[in-house]
């Protein structure tokens, strides 16, 4: 007979403050509740107030793990894209969202873990380590993130450099990346706006790429990030 | 006086004095130059802790019926929460969900002071998450979800709701103060005489740190403190007697190390030091209440068996026709 297998929370032995922080970190029962709440929410305001319209969804990976990357102009971009996900997939999303905006205050980060369920990435300090611990949990079990990288809300809405350092999530992992591009948001809420306006949302969801044999290192990161952005870039244009 | 049974508010008081005497005891202790800095450093951030715990255990208590049975429904979960993440067993969303569903439900029937229901539930609740943990339709690893959300209920859920049901009973603020205090009591007794005399290990496997001495020592000064106090409490009773007081006294401090020793004991099969963090110094509520968890049902019975518990108090509040 095989050993009981017991694996505790990913955030076990953290402090509340820390657990909400921590890469990491898995909803409960509690957790489960709000999210689902909030997604319900959601769903119906991006359907009524903005019209939301998805096409493209048969190219999403039937289960995780997978990584969802997109262009970046709004608030608007990450619940658009989890709210894009069947029902079913939904609890294992983590939109990666900015530690200095969204997990810098107690209150923000309780809002951004349990309603969220969001990770932190830190901008200023985020170094191979943060990169490395979200990788292996990628590899390791189901997971789906959402990600945006070019790092932060293009000004202007245009689709800027991505970053290479989603690559080293991703590179020579068994893992499907699907780019998407959303078409609308930087018109109904760009960077200097705080309530958006309801203007319809486009979201074009595109054929899964994988980085299977490309090497996990720096030359492999560019790669990874310029084939991603021009399959991004591509989409605008088709939806355009 | 405000409703409180009089020997409640006694002890309260008891407890509220030890509190507030403690610092003076480590200031002597500290002049006397008995204190490291390090185990200075731990005595006062237990201390903090239980400055912050002790009204959060005796305020629902002596607020009354309800309040009492909703804080040992709030501990019932909480303990579940810890138990779950430690184990792994929180993934299972469904069976989770069922022993949350069974321990608010054992709640609702101490807060309608409905036994049948109380009763019930054991058999009623292994039932449904023996069932709902086919509806995954993946046996593979199906005993271990399934034995592990039985196990939990019935600890955390079934064992520690003895004590919420114990507030339907007239003198059970008493029973359940007296309880607590001996309880923690018993710990301190067991840590303390363990320094003084303690030599052979108890069960080193399972926690080096405690031995027979202690285990004794334990006993012996458990059994005083709360064979006086039931003395007190259910004086002129048939429970009243030498023999019953000091049964009862003995099955309390065994009681309370075993619910330590299985603690341990998962702790160690998990891997873990602590199962939380969430009171400082001493780790997770587990790791501070373990000792509760088969004291309540023994206690209950006992007392129950010679005396009821809540037999001249109206029965189901809510759900009565």
């Amino acid at each position: 007979m095989e050993d009981w297998q017991y694996k505790p929370a990913g955030d076990h032995g953290l402090k509340p403050e820390e657990s909400l922080r921590s890469l990491r970190r898995e909803a409960g029962l509690m957790g489960a509740m709000t999210q689902g709440a909030w997604r319900l929410a959601v769903r119906a305001y991006l359907q009524f107030y903005h019209r939301l319209r998805v096409d493209g969804v048969e190219h999403l990976p039937a289960n995780p793990s997978f990584v969802m990357v997109a262009n970046h102009t709004s608030h608007l971009d990450a619940l658009t894209l989890s709210a894009a996900l069947p029902w079913r997939l939904r609890r294992f999303a983590f939109p990666i969202a900015a530690g200095d905006v969204f997990f810098e205050t107690p209150a923000v980060a309780l809002f951004s873990a349990m309603m969220l369920n969001a990770l932190p990435m830190w901008r200023k300090s985020c170094g191979p380590h943060a990169m490395q611990q979200l990788r292996e949990r990628l590899i390791s079990e189901p997971t789906i993130y959402v990600l945006f990288p070019e790092g932060t809300r293009s000004r202007d809405g245009r689709l800027g450099r991505f970053k290479p350092g989603l690559g080293m999530i991703v590179a020579g992992a068994d893992v499907p990346v699907v780019p998407c591009y959303l078409h609308g948001a930087h018109a109904a809420c760009p960077a200097d706006r705080k309530l958006p306006l309801p203007w319809p949302l486009h979201l074009r969801i595109g054929a899964p790429l994988r980085f299977t044999d490309i090497s996990n290192e720096r030359a492999g990161w560019q790669e990874i990030a310029g084939r991603l952005e021009a399959a991004v870039g591509a989409l605008r244009d088709h939806t355009a | 006086m405000f409703g409180i049974h009089p020997v409640a508010f006694w002890i309260a008081a008891g407890i509220a004095a030890v509190l507030l005497l403690t610092p003076l005891a480590f200031l002597a202790m500290d002049k006397a130059g008995r204190l490291s800095p390090a185990l200075r450093s731990d005595l006062w951030t237990r201390y903090k802790s239980w400055l912050v715990l002790t009204p959060l255990m005796v305020g629902p208590l002596l607020a009354g019926r309800l309040p009492a049975v909703i804080g040992v429904g709030v501990l019932s979960l909480a303990c579940y929460r810890e138990f779950s993440r430690a184990t792994g067993l929180f993934r299972h969303r469904t069976i989770s969900a069922v022993v949350v569903l069974g321990i608010l439900l054992l709640t609702f029937a101490s807060a309608d002071h409905w036994y049948g229901f109380f009763v019930a539930l054991s058999s009623l609740t292994v039932s449904l998450l023996v069932v709902i943990g086919l509806l995954a339709d993946q046996p593979k690893g199906y005993i271990q979800r399934v034995a592990l959300g039985v196990f939990a209920f019935l600890l955390f859920g079934v064992c520690l709701g003895h004590y919420g049901y114990f507030a339907n009973d007239k003198a059970g603020q008493a029973y359940l103060l007296a309880i607590l205090l001996c309880v923690e009591l018993n710990d301190v007794f067991a840590y303390c005489t363990g320094k003084l005399f303690g030599r052979r290990k108890l069960a080193p496997n399972t926690s080096p740190n405690k031995t027979i001495g202690g285990a004794l020592g334990a006993a012996v000064l458990t059994t005083a403190l709360f064979a006086s106090l039931i003395h007190v409490i259910a004086g002129g009773t048939v429970l009243d007697r030498p023999w019953h007081l000091i049964t009862l006294g003995l099955l309390l401090s065994l009681t309370g190390q075993w619910g330590d020793l299985v603690m341990s004991s998962i702790k160690r099969d998990l891997g873990l030091k602590d199962l939380g963090v969430v009171i400082p110094g001493h780790g997770g509520l587990l790791d501070r209440f373990d000792s509760l968890i088969f004291v309540g049902p023994a206690m209950f019975h006992y007392i129950g068996y010679f005396l009821g518990v809540g037999l001249d108090q109206p029965t189901r509040v809510f759900t009565g026709h």
